[in-house]
């Protein structure tokens, strides 16, 4: 396995930053996830690492050479697609067999790979039939075993999970986080999915528009998003997000709602505010530090709610404040109903400030 | 009711198939009939349905290379076979590229090419006539097999290209993808796997290119005159000059002149029907 190094990347088509001046580094044995909407430029990425389109400027070394201008065959990564692009016409056994033919391996080796390879992924019986007479979850395993077959130096997926059904889409995921770690593979693994990327990757670069935005460990991301774009596509439910203004009120400050509210700042967070190149600021809270009042309380907003979702074990309650609608958790044995009054308290400790014109967290 | 009502659906359709065979194949069983009867019940009226003393000496005659029929029927047949066969070749080897190319690749003016492949489709053949015997006696190949398998090659490109991409089309590109990052050139990706899948289109469009130019007259006409190099449609019309009181004959060299074709449809017409719907409906 090697190392994956991305060195101010950029691939334009006419005038578009498809992917712009993107730098990483995927370390020797890192599962790292590109995520970010459709669009964003993590597809074209992953392209761009395997060889399959040419990038307009930048490096990319895999392990310590310099793959600018290698061709896909010999760059020596393997891929697994999103439709998993196994041979129609070909067996099993000649799909896992044909990245060895290819490097014209003897055909007594190729048999004892591809045997070992089917073990491994438990589809052993499956090798004499045909693609089209397989499942969809029979399929991706052809499609990984066809990919571990010949020991790559890294393995790239393109959204490998996402023509699965939920079900057994859970089930793939904690058997490939388990072959990536009994293999020690470096992965990159690109999913629109952010659960997929947080519940798996070791890191995950989050990109938006061509842009790398934030590239660290899930946790990292979660509590720390650097913008409100990351805040707002990481996590389910999305954070929160409220546009407020800044006041300085004697010396103290407060934030100030469109919808009138008020809402005092610890002098920490108050330090932030200041620091925002305008008055404007976005403040942030994930749904589980939000405390759900039903009589007013000092120093909260109040709102009104919109709609109840129950999910079990736990109940999203979507509040209307003013112009905007935030999510809130409370426990299932709160009883809510539409239109209800409540007021919203915030952790001091656990929001985020974001700036209202650069979306920068402060 | 259903099974009623769909069960005399049935019977019209069947009907209506059955006459429809028997418009298509009655001629072809007459042709067939009249050329195993001798000349004198040939002519008969009222016709002699059921040849009552059947013989074969039309056909051996014809395919025999001692009498001068036979040596020119041979030749003309061999003259088909060859003008056919080399602008099937010629077809699927350009065709394949430039259906591969259309499919695949973004380049400027791709779509006006492609449709001004297709233009050549839009007009008579009669209409290229003059203009291409304009063009061919300035390349010096009138009166050769070559101009015929020019002429023939653009005829059956623009429907080839246009079949063939649309088999291309419905191949992924992430399974080429997949080829090279497994280890293969963009050339082997495409002989590997590409054309293996695209095979029904292949075979479909190099039996449309060899019917066009095994059936084509006119051209064949007007490009040859020396008698050595007439393909089949227009050493028939000779015959038919020639020999015009022999039906048998003459209805024997046509059969034998249909027969490479039918057979040809028969054994590959499953591709065929493949290729003409592949695309229409998107997987």
């Amino acid at each position: 396995m090697a190392e994956i190094r991305l060195h101010d990347v950029v691939k334009t088509y006419g005038s578009m930053y498809a992917v712009d001046h993107v730098s990483l580094t995927v370390a020797d044995g890192e599962f790292v996830a590109l995520v970010g909407p459709s669009g964003c430029g993590k597809t074209t990425t992953l392209n761009l690492i395997a060889g399959l389109i040419e990038q307009t400027a930048g490096d990319i070394f895999i392990g310590e050479r310099l793959v600018n201008d290698l061709d896909p065959k010999d760059r020596d990564i393997a891929m697994v697609f999103q439709n998993y692009a196994l041979y129609p016409n070909k067996t099993v056994f000649k799909n896992l067999a044909f990245p060895l033919k290819m490097r014209k391996m003897a055909r007594a080796d190729i048999d004892v790979k591809v045997r070992a390879a089917a073990k491994v992924l438990d589809i052993e019986h499956l090798l004499e039939r045909r693609p089209r007479e397989l499942s969809g979850g029979q399929q991706q395993r052809v499609a990984l075993g066809r990919a571990l077959v010949r020991d790559p130096r890294a393995f790239l997926m393109d959204e490998p999970l996402s023509n699965l059904d939920a079900k057994l889409r859970g089930q793939m995921r904690a058997e490939l986080k388990r072959f990536h770690q009994d293999l020690n593979a470096t992965v990159v693994y690109v999913t629109h999915d952010q659960l997929e990327a947080v519940t798996m990757a070791d890191r995950m670069a989050v990109m938006n528009g061509g842009l790398l935005q934030q590239y660290d460990t899930p946790a990292r991301v979660f509590d720390a998003p650097v913008n409100t774009f990351v805040a707002g596509f990481v996590g389910s439910p999305a954070m929160n997000l409220v546009p407020a203004i800044v006041v300085n009120q004697g010396g103290s400050f407060i934030l100030r709602g469109s919808a009138g509210w008020n809402f005092p700042l610890s002098s920490r967070n108050a330090r932030k505010a200041v620091a925002a190149s305008g008055p404007g600021v976005i403040l942030g809270a994930r749904h589980s530090t939000i405390a759900l009042h039903r009589t007013a309380t000092p120093d909260t907003m109040p709102g009104r709610i919109y709609t109840v979702e129950p999910t079990g074990d736990i109940t999203f309650a979507h509040v209307r404040v003013g112009e905007a609608n935030l999510v809130v958790s409370v426990t299932p044995d709160v009883r809510l109903a539409m239109d209800d009054d409540v007021w919203l308290g915030f952790d001091q400790n656990r929001l985020h400030l974001f700036d209202g014109v650069t979306g920068g967290a402060l | 009711m259903k099974s009623r009502g769909s069960r005399g659906w049935g019977i019209v359709r069947v009907a209506f198939l059955a006459v429809l065979t028997l418009f298509t194949l009655l001629p072809m069983v007459w042709m067939l009939l009249t050329s195993l009867k001798t000349q004198f019940a040939a002519s008969q009226y009222p016709p002699e349905w059921w040849p009552k003393n059947v013989t074969f000496e039309q056909y051996s005659l014809l395919l025999s290379p001692a009498t001068e029929t036979g040596r020119d029927f041979l030749r003309y047949m061999f003259n088909s076979v060859w003008v056919s066969l080399a602008s099937t070749v010629l077809g699927v080897i350009v065709a394949v590229p430039a259906a591969y190319a259309f499919s695949r690749f973004r380049f400027p003016g791709r779509q006006l090419l492609f449709y001004s492949v297709l233009l050549r489709n839009m007009f008579p053949a009669v209409v290229f006539l003059m203009p291409l015997f304009i063009l061919m006696r300035w390349l010096h190949l009138v009166n050769t097999e070559f101009s015929l398998i020019l002429t023939y090659l653009t005829f059956g490109l623009p429907l080839s290209i246009w079949l063939l991409k649309g088999f291309y089309d419905n191949i992924p590109a992430q399974l080429e993808q997949a080829a090279r990052m497994d280890g293969a050139t963009r050339f082997q990706a495409f002989f590997q796997i590409v054309m293996p899948l695209s095979s029904p289109g292949i075979i479909a469009t190099a039996i449309y290119s060899f019917i066009l130019a095994w059936n084509e007259y006119l051209y064949a006409l007007v490009f040859l005159n020396d008698k050595s190099k007439l393909t089949l449609p227009v050493g028939l019309q000779r015959f038919f000059t020639e020999y015009t009181t022999n039906w048998p004959g003459l209805m024997a060299a046509s059969f034998i002149t249909s027969v490479p074709v039918v057979v040809l449809f028969l054994i590959l017409q499953k591709y065929f029907v493949r290729a003409l719907t592949e695309g229409a409906v998107k997987a």
